[in-house]
């Protein structure tokens, strides 16, 4: 079957799945009662392995399905939830983002079995972690030399659990003709060296008797050695039991071998949770190497071949492009306005049609003039729902946070606790997809170098637990997220020493430097205030990364911060990236425009106004002393031939600096499409843009934050 | 239609004219020609771009091949064309031509190769001599033309 089709569907799914259980798995941390909680986590987990199954992602499908039976006892009470529990969790949550990844990217998951992540949780299942709960399941694992009865009992049942229907299939068949299906549990000595070897031994020593008709693990597995001590395999024979345990037994190194006969009601015994299991793959694997074919074990042990070839092929993908295209999920509602809009649109230009066909001067000249509104009214409200089509909450990158806060504390042994308000703040697309890693930064920097240790917390008679915030709201056209904390807050005069130090400034200067100069210093490249290099913070690749990042989406990022009680990044990004409101301003005779969001006011200034400090030009506006810039210089234009007594002065922010900037005429706001100037022209930065004006004139856009 | 032969490796070329001297664009590469119009320009860029223009909504870089090529400056005329040139994903660009002159058809046989001779700055965006009716015309190689070497 062919299922690439639904790759993007798989894709996004799987990745609203894994977020679900990551946010479950941390409220079940809190809250290990919490039912509800454990019954969405087994949802969550039973259709990840079932999309997996069906899309035959065989190793994914395996994770979670060990994962779901790790869910399947905490839901029935045989388990407490433990942290070392949640960490193997969250573990297991990493392995399948790895596999969606390169699922992503080549359509193919890759070749890790994760074999000690299901190890472990294979582990908890027989009650080896560290939980009280010993009761769970003595007889497996743990003692499988001695009470080998039982063992081969649970494992030889348990292990029909995990068959396919077509094996199910296969076995009843064999039943049906009339074969006694033995299930032959092998268990190899513990300091054996080639386990896979064994293995195949006892396969050989048992075909000698009929044929194999399923083994757990697969083929694959047992050929890779990726099995614990022993293995189970279902043969269909004439004969009875002993001569073949006899058989396998003579092999060297075999421990144990235990045999069961199958009947063909056990196989009907399907446990709920089994119901979705089955996969496509699978099928495909095992229709590759049926019964008849089992001779190429025996040979050539190939059985693994299929899959490999498959890899392979998966491989020369790889060296592709990402095989799916980036998409927005958009609301039904949202389409609906647009679709609105353009049908309203549509009329308005066969109106439009009408009347420059029609006769009568003076009548076509109002309603022209009607139509023309309309138009200007339904082309804003499109631009409105197209926006707002691409825009989505920045839930979706924000919400990983509370998992990497979590590990953060673990691994710094801090405590500390997220605090998250207004995910639901919505930005474009672009910008939500960048934005992540800037705050991740933010934040790992706020856990690592913001927060005190829990005993210096306690001397400061602050909490134990540190406390980071995220918050996140719109402002005008700006979106704003706060990443604060109630940690140390920024020591300047060690901000200072270490600039000195590394030769950023000098002595001298640094003693006329504000504060906010200070703290600035830390988003220069290279600049590092930990103590020692941590893999979570501290390869001075932090801040000015974060800065950079932020200013590449048009935004910009600020600190403020109280020694002793904590800091508090604020990044600001535009609302959208294609559309900005803006002013236009003439400069000699080519047109210009300046972004709304980052204007303060347009004042007049007589000449007389302007003053020197350090020769260059200021000037003071109400107590204000703000540089002038005079634009036409840095663009190399003419000088004007003589200097007009008042000067129209554009004052623009950002941030806390302000300057002026002298233009020569203002023509009015205006809302404009940013056009980008291509890749031929090497970028000045001065110039972000440029845009079409409706008389099809060319404006190119300042961009302000270069500027100042 | 039976004695329109289909030369294989033949291709065609655009001839423009750059000052006294004739030079043939691959019709392949050519998204448009427009009229001269106003060229918008931008400041502190490569000096031989003039500046950017604006095409069906779209804004494309101008440049002036002279400038580039170190020959002296084009005069504008009634005359005078920019040619869109269209080269795989970096999108649109223009040069600015004197006149556009005809379409001709070049087997491989009528191009001669030119090595590089670096002495010659020319000769650097230049990959062949094609001879046609008597004349001579030089091949641009367009990914050097469009490329970031400048003739010193």
């Amino acid at each position: 079957m062919d299922v690439s089709q639904y790759l993007d569907v798989f894709i996004d799914e799987t990745k609203e799945h894994l977020q679900n259980l990551s946010d479950c798995i941390m409220t079940l941390e809190r809250e290990p009662e919490n039912m509800d909680t454990i019954n969405e986590i087994f949802r969550a987990a039973h259709s990840l392995k079932g999309m997996a199954g069906t899309m035959g992602f065989k190793r994914m499908q395996h994770l979670t399905h060990d994962m779901e039976n790790v869910f399947q006892e905490v839901r029935s009470g045989n388990k407490n939830v433990t942290s070392g529990l949640v960490d193997i969790l969250f573990r297991c949550l990493d392995a399948l983002d790895v596999y969606l990844e390169n699922i992503q990217n080549t359509s193919d998951e890759g070749t890790d079995d994760n074999a000690s992540i299901i190890k472990e949780l294979n582990d908890i299942l027989n009650g080896d972690d560290d939980d009280l709960d010993g009761e769970a399941a003595p007889e497996e694992a743990s003692q499988e030399d001695t009470a080998q009865e039982t063992m081969s009992e649970g494992a030889v049942k348990g292990d029909l659990r995990q068959l396919t229907d077509k094996d199910k299939e296969a076995i009843r068949e064999a039943i049906g003709k009339e074969l006694h299906v033995y299930g032959i549990t092998a268990c190899v000595n513990e300091d054996c060296m080639l386990k896979a070897a064994r293995a195949f031994l006892v396969f050989k020593a048992a075909e000698e008797f009929g044929t194999i008709l399923a083994q757990t693990p697969s083929a694959q597995d047992i050929e890779d050695e990726n099995f614990e001590l022993s293995f189970t395999f279902y043969l269909a024979a004439k004969e009875s039991e002993e001569p073949i345990v006899a058989a396998a037994k003579a092999v060297s190194e075999i421990a144990e071998v235990t045999c069961r006969e199958i009947l063909a009601e056990e196989l009907d015994e399907k446990p709920e949770t089994e119901a979705a299991a089955d996969t496509e793959q699978e099928h495909e694997a095992e229709a590759v190497q049926p019964p008849a074919a089992v001779n190429a074990i025996v040979e050539s042990a190939a059985p693994g071949k299929p899959e490999k070839a498959a890899q392979s092929a998966g491989k020369k993908q790889a060296a592709n492009k990402p095989v799916t295209s980036r998409t927005v999920r958009v609301d039904i509602e949202k389409l609906d306005a647009v679709m609105n809009q353009v049908s309203e649109l549509i009329i308005a230009k066969n109106s439009l049609v009408s009347i420059s066909t029609s006769e009568g001067e003076s009548m076509n000249n109002q309603a022209f003039h009607d139509q023309i509104e309309s138009l200007e009214r339904i082309t804003t409200d499109l631009h409105e729902s197209v926006m707002k089509v691409r825009m989505v909450p920045i839930e979706s990158v924000v919400n990983k946070f509370p998992r990497m806060i979590r590990d953060l504390s673990k691994k710094l042994d801090k405590k500390m606790e997220l605090y998250m308000s207004g995910e639901d703040t919505e930005l474009d697309r672009t910008v939500v997809d960048q934005i992540g890693d800037p705050l991740q930064h933010l934040l790992r920097n706020s856990a690592d170098h913001g927060l005190e240790n829990a005993e210096l917390r306690k001397e400061r008679g602050k909490p134990e637990t540190g406390m980071i915030r995220l918050n996140a709201f719109q402002e005008g056209n700006n979106v704003i997220i706060e990443v604060s904390d109630d940690g140390g807050g920024i020591d300047t005069e060690a901000v200072k020493n270490k600039a000195i130090e590394r030769g950023i400034i000098t002595r001298e200067q640094s003693e006329t430097m504000s504060q906010k100069e200070i703290i600035d210093l830390l988003f220069m490249p290279s600049f590092s205030m930990a103590k020692k290099i941590t893999d979570v913070s501290g390869r001075g690749v932090g801040l000015d990364v974060v800065k950079s990042n932020i200013e590449a989406l048009g935004g910009d990022v600020e600190v403020a911060s109280t020694i002793g009680e904590g800091s508090k990044f604020t990044v600001r990004l535009p609302l959208t990236l294609a559309i900005i409101q803006a002013l236009m301003v003439e400069i000699r005779d080519g047109k210009y425009a300046i972004a709304l969001g980052s204007i303060q006011k347009i004042e007049s200034i007589s000449v007389n106004e302007i003053k020197y400090v350090q020769a260059e030009e200021v000037i003071n506006i109400r107590g204000q002393v703000i540089p002038l810039i005079r634009v036409d210089n840095i663009l190399d234009l003419e000088p004007k031939e003589e200097e007009e007594e008042n000067l129209t002065v554009v004052i623009v922010k950002k941030g806390e600096k302000s300057a002026g900037l002298v233009v020569d005429n203002l023509i009015g706001q205006q809302e404009i499409v940013i056009k980008s100037l291509g890749k031929y022209i090497e970028n000045n930065k001065i110039i972000s843009g440029a845009t079409i004006l409706g008389d099809g004139e060319v404006a190119l856009i300042l961009d302000v934050n270069t500027l100042l | 239609m039976a004695n329109v032969i289909v030369e294989n490796d033949a291709k065609q070329y655009i001839v423009v004219r750059l000052g006294d001297e004739q030079y043939g664009i691959d019709i392949r590469y050519i998204d448009n020609i427009v009229r001269m119009q106003k060229i918008t320009r931008v400041p502190k860029v490569q000096p031989y771009f003039r500046g950017i223009i604006h095409l069906r909504g779209e804004i494309v870089p101008v440049m002036s091949i002279c400038t580039k090529m170190g020959l002296p400056n084009n005069e504008i005329t009634n005359d005078s064309r920019i040619i869109i040139l269209k080269i795989e994903a970096q999108g649109l660009i223009g040069i600015i031509v004197d006149e556009v002159k005809e379409v001709v058809t070049l087997a491989s046989a009528e191009i001669d190769k030119v090595t590089h001779n670096t002495k010659d700055e020319k000769s650097n965006f230049i990959n062949g001599v094609g001879k046609h009716e008597g004349e001579l015309i030089s091949l641009f190689d367009l990914n050097s033309v469009v490329g970031e070497k400048e003739a010193v």
